[in-house]
């Protein structure tokens, strides 16, 4: 019985990170929201298997129903031809840059793992015993390196939301899911999903102000502006 | 320090009026905002009505917290505890909170009225009506949940009116501030998570007595600090702050620079009093960043061609006064006498800042809608075309530069003593040199003003009242100087 | 009994003036001067009523609390009230002048706005009855005077303006660490307390001594104490009335009084004589004196000369407050009346030169005593005045002075005094007989560089009867210096209540 749960769980963990850094590295923008559908729906399924179902239900709704849809939008789907975003995005970091920002997302990654490390005794759920943590801090650390190499706002924001379902693996593995953390845990969810829904509007509307370039940041505005 | 807080001591049974009270200062902005963004108010009487409801429920607060010292409540919902507590300092940001509040609302009717109607107007009131709730929630919230629902729900309210305005500069200066405020948010959530697996509890009251100093204390601390410093645009997480105020609309800066940024201050404060109480680094080390943004928003500010941008310069500088004071009110070896004299310094200078930023924004707001001009240059020559609104932008420079008779002088006359009788010579330092920097940049902007040689505009007049509840919120920051005693004692009977 | 509402009305009268001028409209001009004149007599008489009263024995006392130790307090002493007079006299002279002067011209509403207050802050200074008090009616000081300083806003007045901030603001800084150490160290410190600081004296003297150092270097400032003068000759842009108050009474004064009051209401004259900054003071003030005569020698146009008059004369109260006696004191303290009065004497009448004939250079002057005999004879006194020739009240301050370096023992002081007068004489008496015995325009040689018919009399009667009567009030205060309530019976009454417990 422990054999299976472990295989599931295993199978499922290798799921997550396959979708999530899909989901994070292919720059064909709208692939890349549609792995976003299957990573939401691991999530919802890694829930049940924490024996929390309220959370993967509200995963469903909020993540599936609701945050991929703001994705869409951001693309582009539902409005005609000409409003539609570039299907991908061929932005390249500058290497000094980019090292820069990488060390930057290294320290998170560092302070996230001392908190691990500190933690380790007490946490519920054993990172030893339940791969899905370990995807967990997998996807941490991979949405924190493509936070840093990514300038596209849609593709931050993607970034953000695999963050923060990594970040929510980790509570339920440090807290257990008790309903203190269910709690936590659904303000998050929507929380990311009201982000999600702003930061949609906002590249609609930079996308119709201003363009493309628009979309990769202040430079890539002053570029379009000369 | 604890105590200070209101999170130990003894409680009395809130009143039944307490109740209602409390309800109608968390729940009313929210629906008042609501209703106005189906019936928008066109006029200023509408609004003063909803004002005066608020603003009374948060006088029958007073009226119990005066009596009871602390009032508590706590529900249990399937395991999930909610904790609120109203003490001094909560409920001296909470009429804050509403009086801000009620003057931003007053004043957005005119502006609404004489500036072009925008598409997104009518989003701005449940907006506002949101932020102060939300505001209301921080101040009151005494356990990790709520205060996250708090607090996400003013960020992103606060985010969303900032983008009201719809520039494309400001899109992406709030975008960032989006991101970088949502990924902060997950630190803070990971801090949480820490302290729910250690201490197995998200209640303040009784994390204050189960938490000892060790690294995970440290670590929580370091990862919540590290989002709500984000939240608070402290040093030299500030970028995003003035970019964002230099096309918002003036009710949403001043709301923004005059409170939302101290909630994540205050939260930050009260958690570091809990888990980082007498350490001796991470309160040094936000005096330090704190030293740094006082002399860098003063430069930003003083090289600063429009006048907005000097303006929410300005937040940066003065927010790092309060940083500076982070080490006196947490650090070990501070004299009981210095840490009172630096606890009732803080709120001073928090409180006149507040009054004293929300009033020079609409200042400036008045004199850039009059004029249509947006650089210091174009507004040259305005001592004589519009004198009400530079009288404005003055008595609440006044605050901000620390001179007297405002609060800011008093919150810095106590600050200085704090930090003398503690020997924080860099702390004095620091305060110093704010002064004369703000000096400098304030009297740029009056230096073009009092032009006389500037060409004459047509002026576009302002509606009434817009530049009367300006003055009254700069009045007020002035009166708080000699009449500190009031508020300080409300801070000081409320933690008895 | 006490009468609290006293020195709390007659700060209100100015600070009321102030707020019901600003809410005037720019054009009510009538009601403006009315309010302005109305404000200045209930104030003269409001003082008037506070040296009955000191007589009397009775004190007037208002204080409330402001933070935990800390109070406000206003609090008319025989010292105060000294200062209170002379601003509120000259308040008078003062704005009936600028009402002249400004007649006609651009932005009267504001001028008149920051001039009450302005005088409204002096009035602080002088009731003030702590220090926490003073800074903050100090530092109001600061603010309203720069708008006035500005008020033509040309490029000059505007840099002026810069540097008179620059100077004062941070002279407030350093200020304000002083009075910040000093209460960590002593607390609240009454002005009207019996004991001064000696207790500290054993343990904390260097401390002491820093905060002597730091209070005194924030007042020289404002005090134009050499070599942190070099804003008031700048600040002559301003207009003429406001040089006239800037000099005699308001922000000069101020710095002085400050002084004044650390070394005898905080310090005590013991205390500041042990620890030896008095003669590090003195040695200051005497070489301000020395060095403000000479640069005024070489000074071509009129108000720069003045200016440069007011820093050596200004000295002469500091010279007398660090002389260790009686006699000092009586000087130092009827200086600072004198010296207002002549100088704003001074002034008024250099305003009326450049309003009425256009006269800025010295050179220009020759015979305008023809044309002008009664502006150019109070120009006359107030120069007799300030050299210290008798009858004019300038020469009971050099005597009393000179008796004080004696008995202090300090006879280079004298000296002092002595090529002071000398220099003094070096740079007015030219001037006055350019005016009197040179032959110009008014005998029909040449012209005046821009002649103005401004009156039925020599000039407009608003700004000649102010400078008349500023000039008959210092003649009388030196005739009449021994009847009481004359500005050397109330020096002398000061200073026995210092020497004298």
């Amino acid at each position: 019985m422990i054999a299976s749960v472990d295989l599931i769980e295993v199978v499922l963990a290798l799921c997550l990170v396959t979708a999530a850094l899909f989901c994070l590295f292919d720059r064909h923008l709208l692939r890349a929201c549609s792995f976003f559908v299957a990573f939401t729906l691991c999530m919802a399924l890694a829930w049940l298997t924490l024996a929390a179902p309220w959370l993967a239900l509200m995963e469903g709704i909020i993540g599936a129903l609701l945050t991929t849809p703001c994705f869409f939008y951001a693309l582009g789907v539902f409005t005609p031809a000409s409003e539609k975003l570039p299907s991908h995005d061929h932005f390249k970091e500058p290497l000094s840059r980019g090292v820069m920002r990488t060390l930057l997302a290294l320290a998170w990654c560092l302070m996230v793992g001392a908190v691990v490390r500190f933690i380790f005794p007490a946490m519920v759920y054993s990172p030893t015993e339940h791969p899905l943590l370990l995807a967990g801090v997998v996807m941490v650390a991979a949405a924190m390196g493509a936070f840093a190499w990514h300038r596209h706002l849609v593709r931050r924001l993607l970034a953000f939301n695999v963050l923060g379902s990594g970040v929510f693996l980790l509570l339920a593995g440090l807290a257990g899911t008790d309903p203190q953390g269910q709690a936590l845990i659904t303000t998050a969810l929507v929380v990311a999903w009201l982000g999600s829904l702003l930061g949609a509007l906002v590249i609609r509307r930079l996308y119709r102000l201003e363009g493309e370039n628009a979309l990769l940041g202040s430079r890539g505005l002053k570029e379009t502006r000369q | 320090m604890n105590w200070r807080f209101g999170l130990t001591g003894s409680t009395f049974d809130p009143l039944m009026t307490s109740h209602w009270a409390l309800a109608a200062a968390l729940l009313l902005p929210l629906v008042f905002g609501a209703l106005a963004a189906i019936f928008p108010p066109r006029r200023m009487w509408p609004v003063a009505l909803a004002c005066a409801v608020i603003l009374t429920a948060g006088i029958f607060l007073l009226i119990d917290t005066r009596q009871a010292g602390v009032l508590r409540w706590q529900w249990e919902f399937s395991g999930i505890g909610v904790a609120l507590r109203l003490n001094g300092v909560s409920m001296l940001l909470l009429l804050l909170t509403q009086w801000l509040g009620a003057a931003a609302a007053l004043y957005t009717p005119g502006l609404l009225r004489i500036s072009d109607p925008e598409r997104f107007a009518r989003w701005l009131w449940p907006l506002m009506g949101a932020v102060i709730s939300a505001l209301s929630l921080a101040w009151v919230a005494t356990d990790l949940l709520t205060l996250y629902i708090a607090l996400e729900t003013m960020g992103l309210a606060a985010v969303a009116m900032l983008l009201l305005s719809g520039q494309a500069d400001a899109l992406l200066a709030g975008m960032r501030y989006l991101l970088l405020t949502l990924v902060g948010s997950l630190a803070y959530l990971l801090g949480v998570a820490l302290i729910l697996g250690y201490w197995g509890r998200l209640d303040l009251a009784g994390l204050a007595e189960v938490v000892e100093p060790g690294p995970v204390a440290w670590v929580a601390a370091a990862l919540m600090g590290a989002g709500l410093a984000l939240k608070a645009a402290l040093f030299p997480l500030h970028a995003w702050l003035s970019p964002v105020h230099s096309s918002a609309w003036t009710p949403v800066s001043a709301l923004h620079a005059g409170l939302v940024v101290k909630a994540s201050l205050f939260v930050l404060l009260e958690l570091w009093s809990i888990l980082l109480f007498e350490t001796f680094w991470a309160p040094r080390v936000i005096a330090w960043m704190g030293m740094l943004a006082v002399v860098w928003g003063g430069l930003i500010a003083w090289r600063a061609e429009s006048l907005k941008t000097l303006v929410a310069s300005s937040t940066v500088a003065q927010l790092g006064y309060l940083m500076v004071v982070f080490p006196l009110l947490l650090g070990p070896d501070i004299s009981p006498l210095a840490r009172a004299l630096a606890w009732d310094g803080f709120w001073l200078q928090l409180m006149g800042h507040a009054l004293a930023k929300a009033a020079m924004f609409m200042a400036a707001g008045n004199l850039i809608l009059a004029t249509g001009e947006k650089t210091l240059e174009g507004l040259a020559g305005t001592s004589r075309r519009l004198p009400l609104s530079l009288l404005v932008f003055g008595v609440a420079s006044v605050t901000l530069m620390g001179l007297p008779p405002s609060a800011g002088f008093t919150a810095k006359w106590l600050l200085l003593q704090s930090m003398v009788i503690s020997g924080q010579w860099w702390a004095v330092a620091a305060l110093l040199v704010g002064t004369l920097l703000t000096a400098a940049y304030i009297f740029r902007f009056f230096r073009y003003s009092f032009m006389e040689t500037a060409p004459r505009h047509r002026y576009q007049p302002l509606a009434p009242g817009m530049d009367v509840i300006a003055l009254g919120l700069a009045l007020a920051a002035f009166a708080l100087g000699l009449l500190a005693h009031f508020p300080l004692d409300l801070l000081h009977g409320g933690s008895a | 009994m006490n009468a609290a509402w006293l020195p709390l009305t007659a700060l209100a009268a100015s600070l009321l003036a102030a707020v019901i001028i600003f809410s005037l409209p720019e054009e009510a001009r009538r009601v403006r001067t009315s309010v302005n004149l109305t404000a200045a007599v209930i104030k003269i008489s409001l003082v008037a009523l506070m040296v009955k009263r000191i007589t009397n024995g009775d004190e007037a006392v208002f204080s409330f609390q402001v933070v935990g130790n800390i109070d406000f307090v206003l609090r008319a002493d025989a010292l105060g009230v000294m200062f209170a007079g002379l601003s509120s006299v000259l308040w008078l002279c003062t704005t009936v002048y600028a009402i002249g002067y400004l007649e006609g011209t651009a932005n009267r509403k504001r001028f008149f706005g920051f001039f009450s207050l302005c005088v409204a802050s002096t009035l602080g200074i002088a009731l003030a009855g702590n220090l926490f008090t003073f800074l903050i009616f100090y530092e109001m000081l600061t603010l309203s005077t720069y708008p006035l300083v500005v008020h033509s806003g040309t490029d000059k007045a505007l840099n002026a303006g810069r540097i008179y901030l620059r100077y004062t603001l941070t002279a407030g800084v350093v200020l304000l660490f002083g009075v910040v150490l000093l209460y960590s160290l002593t607390g609240d410190h009454s002005f009207a307390s019996e004991r001064g600081l000696g207790d500290y004296l054993d343990d904390h003297r260097v401390l002491l001594t820093l905060i002597f150092a730091l209070l005194v270097g924030g007042f020289a400032v404002k005090a134009a104490m050499v070599p942190l003068h070099g804003w008031l000759p700048r600040a002559m842009v301003a207009p003429a009335p406001v040089s006239a108050l800037l000099h005699a009474v308001a922000v000069v004064k101020a710095g002085a009084f400050g002084i004044l009051r650390i070394i005898y209401d905080l310090y005590g004259i013991e205390l500041s004589v042990e620890l030896g900054v008095t003669t590090a003071l003195a040695v200051a003030s005497c070489i301000t004196i020395i060095y403000g005569s000479m640069r005024a020698i070489a000074q071509q146009e009129l108000k720069p000369r003045l200016a440069f008059s007011t820093i050596s004369q200004v000295s002469y109260v500091i010279l007398g407050v660090s002389l260790f006696g009686p006699f000092g004191t009586i000087g130092a303290l009827a200086h600072l009346l004198h010296q207002g009065l002549m100088k704003v004497t001074l002034f008024f009448c250099a305003g009326i030169y450049a309003e009425e004939l256009g006269i800025h250079r010295i050179d220009e002057m020759d015979g305008a005593g023809k044309r002008m005999p009664l502006t150019s004879l109070a120009f006359t006194i107030g120069a007799f005045g300030m050299i210290g020739l008798p009858p004019v009240a300038g020469f009971i301050t050099k005597w009393y002075l000179g008796i004080g370096a004696i008995q202090a023992d300090m006879y280079w002081v004298v000296a002092v005094l002595v090529a002071s007068s000398t220099l003094n004489a070096i740079y007015f008496l030219p001037i006055v007989h350019r005016l009197w015995f040179r032959v110009g325009p008014a005998h029909g040689h040449g012209h005046w560089p821009d002649e103005q018919r401004l009156g039925r009399l020599e000039t407009h009667g608003w700004l000649l009867w102010p400078a008349v009567f500023t000039a008959a009030i210092s003649l009388a205060a030196g005739l009449f210096a021994g009847l009481p309530f004359s500005p050397l019976d109330w020096a002398t009454r000061v200073a026995v209540g210092e020497y004298l417990p």
